[in-house]
């Protein structure tokens, strides 16, 4: 598959795979990657685009308050996040080792 | 609520009332994120980012329409487009020619001396010309080959006219 996967988008596949079987919304997604809103959601349309991910309205829980819109992996972008985070990991884990980069940058 | 949510708030509604279809959902998504956002400022920073997000969204829909098109209006109209494009070689090569023809007499009125002399007139407004109409067909012919016809018909038609010049008074 051809997906351009820069550091933001391995951040959000990261997020994504913290309780992957759950729903998550936009803000809370922008808060755990720190990423604002103009950088976090072209990505998550490209990954809806490439079917990766799935989107539902909330059902509305109480009245008044507006449903939210939330996404979580599909069984392909499931299988598409460990692979290329895994990979990802392991090269850094590679280029700690090379003294390319900082240990810091690949911690947590 | 303050001044920059209720600024924030009617940005992505306009925002929600002027994207195209394929990026209602998501405009509808970003406003109804900014009822969870704690700071004034937070929200409009939300809302000004999410705006960005959009028009990103609604112009690559654009760019793939446009692409659409154009393909399409390819496989019904080539021969036009070709015609087009050597039409469009001939105008150019032309236009290189008439930008020669000024430069000589612009030349001619700075330094007097050119104006006489039949080595510049024929540098200008054969040989250079010529010139880039030769490398200009061989840099084009893969890529844009009806205007490089058409840059290249316009460079013999040229060459042929010269050959007749001479062979008439020479």
């Amino acid at each position: 598959m051809k997906f351009r996967l820069s550091p933001q988008t391995l951040l959000v596949l990261e997020a994504f795979l913290e309780q992957a079987e759950e729903w998550k919304y936009g803000y809370d997604l922008s808060r755990v990657t720190g990423l604002k809103s103009g950088t976090l959601y072209p990505i998550l349309m490209r990954l809806a685009g490439h079917k990766l991910l799935e989107t539902e309205w909330e059902a509305a829980s109480e009245p008044g308050r507006p449903p939210r819109h939330m996404y979580r992996f599909t069984p392909e972008g499931l299988r598409f996040a460990r692979a290329n985070v895994s990979a990802h990991a392991n090269g850094a884990l590679d280029q700690v080792a090379l003294g390319l980069i900082p240990p810091s940058l690949v911690q947590g | 609520m303050g001044a920059p949510r209720k600024l924030a708030g009617a940005l992505l509604r306009a925002v929600l009332r002027l994207a195209p279809p394929e990026s209602r959902d998501w405009a509808l998504a970003m406003l109804r994120e900014l009822d969870f956002i704690a700071g004034e400022w937070a929200a409009l920073l939300w809302a000004i980012g999410s705006t960005a997000a959009i028009l990103r969204h609604a112009a690559s829909g654009w760019r793939i329409w446009l692409r659409g098109k154009s393909n399409k209006e390819a496989g019904m109209n080539s021969t036009g487009k070709k015609a087009l494009g050597v039409g469009l070689g001939m105008l150019s090569a032309l236009a290189l020619v008439g930008c020669a023809f000024a430069v000589l007499r612009i030349a001619g009125i700075v330094f007097p001396a050119l104006e006489h002399s039949p080595w510049a007139y024929w540098l200008a407004v054969l040989a250079i010309p010529e010139a880039v109409f030769v490398i200009a067909t061989v840099m084009l012919w893969r890529k844009r080959g009806p205007v490089a016809a058409g840059i290249l018909a316009t460079g013999l038609v040229m060459a042929l006219h010269v050959a007749v010049h001479l062979t008439l008074h020479w």
